[in-house]
């Protein structure tokens, strides 16, 4: 039988309200080897007023972080998902978002991982 | 071979466990992550109707747990274990839990090696900012919805307490937003009372990154809905006075058999709460 390559999603940010400096929960993932990032803006949402960075951040132990290089603007538009692909990223991984002032994200984000 | 040994000690992947009859399932988490996933609460229309405690839940992962000082631990029997992480506050919790159903009501037997840890932040002893750590399982036959928790309360409010618990209430139900769903919080902080007998201590090591992997199994009975016991390494427990959480059968849950696992922090560092392996048998 064939060996199909593992694969899971991870919801690392359900129904949240970003504003201000954003990090999320740090996510164990040295088993895979391609990841995505996706940020839906909750159809809900009052559309903020301008973007924001999302920032991937890379980690050697789940407690000190460096940016990966990897970024990519959430949505303002409600019910539109962006995206960010990483590769070698090691062991861990977060976003880094900082929201500017007086806007707030209302998103689900999710960590999309292949072995 | 012993003519009395068990037969699942001759296969080496099991001859740590010992399995009822049937092997339900046995989920060994270097192959992935095996079916088990984040507890979410239950919600109509908006996410905001979510129970906050809920809401906050994570998704579990697969840690290879590694340390800034000592590197890569590993799991019990190779790289990557079943990782439930609190968030960074005092009194949160998380959960991981995987969804069957039963083919046949009997007594059933899960066994799992597990670890418990602080995130380790701190060049300190940390033994005290794990809460507690447990199991469940949320049963339902065609009369009763029965939910049999037991938790180890490490430590409550800066004090050690070394301690296992149970509990037989759960919170008012809420429905939410007029419709059939409802929502209640069974592992909330209130009602949960000592187990007989069931102080342990258990081996945290010296240091946070010095993990020793312990021995957990519970029994229980589908036919009577009766705690059967449990052992956690040299401990072992019979089920006097233990009960379970207990409520009328619920619309849409027959033969409901979801194990979870869960833990608390109580100081505002992650708690890590590890499973290597879960072994779920049944004698039928």
């Amino acid at each position: 039988m064939a060996t199909l390559r593992n694969t899971y999603t991870a919801v690392i940010a359900r129904g949240e309200r970003w504003a201000g400096q954003v990090y999320t929960e740090p996510y164990e993932a040295a088993w895979a080897s391609e990841a995505v990032f996706f940020i839906h803006l909750m159809p809900d949402s009052t559309p903020p007023s301008e973007t924001a960075v999302a920032r991937v951040q890379i980690s050697p132990d789940g407690l000190h972080w460096v940016n990966e290089g990897t970024e990519f603007e959430l949505p303002t538009v409600p019910d539109a998902v962006s995206f960010g692909r990483v590769l070698n990223f090691g062991g861990w991984l977060r976003l880094a978002v900082a929201v500017p002032n007086s806007c707030v994200f209302k998103v689900v984000a999710t960590l999309s991982l292949k072995a | 071979m012993r003519s009395d040994s068990h037969p699942a000690h001759g296969d080496p992947r099991l001859s740590r466990f010992d399995p009822m009859e049937r092997v339900i399932y046995f989920d060994d988490f270097d192959q992935g992550m095996n079916g088990w996933t984040c507890l979410v609460g239950n919600y109509q229309d908006s996410l905001d109707t979510m129970t906050t405690s809920y809401a906050r839940h994570t998704q579990p992962m697969l840690s290879q747990i590694t340390h800034w000082d000592s590197g890569t631990h590993g799991s019990f029997d190779g790289t990557y274990a079943l990782k439930i992480a609190t968030r960074p506050v005092a009194g949160e919790r998380n959960t991981a839990i995987k969804r069957v159903t039963f083919r046949k009501a009997s007594r059933i037997r899960v066994e799992t090696y597990f670890a418990c840890k602080p995130e380790a932040n701190e060049l300190k002893l940390s033994d005290k900012d794990v809460r507690t750590f447990g199991v469940l399982f949320d049963l339902q036959d065609r009369q009763q919805r029965v939910m049999p928790h037991l938790r180890y309360l490490n430590t409550l409010n800066g004090e050690r307490r070394h301690q296992w618990q149970f509990k037989q209430r759960t919170t008012p139900f809420r429905a939410i937003g007029g419709s059939e769903i409802v929502t209640h919080d069974h592992l909330s902080p209130e009602d949960w009372e000592d187990v007989p007998g069931g102080h342990q201590n258990l081996c945290y090591n010296e240091i946070p990154t010095k993990i020793n992997w312990h021995y957990l199994r519970f029994d229980f009975d589908l036919v009577n809905m009766c705690w059967l016991g449990f052992q956690c390494n040299d401990l072992v427990m019979d089920p006097s006075g233990l009960e379970s959480i207990k409520m009328p059968a619920m619309a849409n849950l027959d033969c409901m058999l979801n194990l979870a696992f869960f833990c608390e922090s109580d100081t505002a560092k992650r708690t890590f709460f590890y499973l290597d392996s879960v072994l779920l048998s049944g004698d039928f």
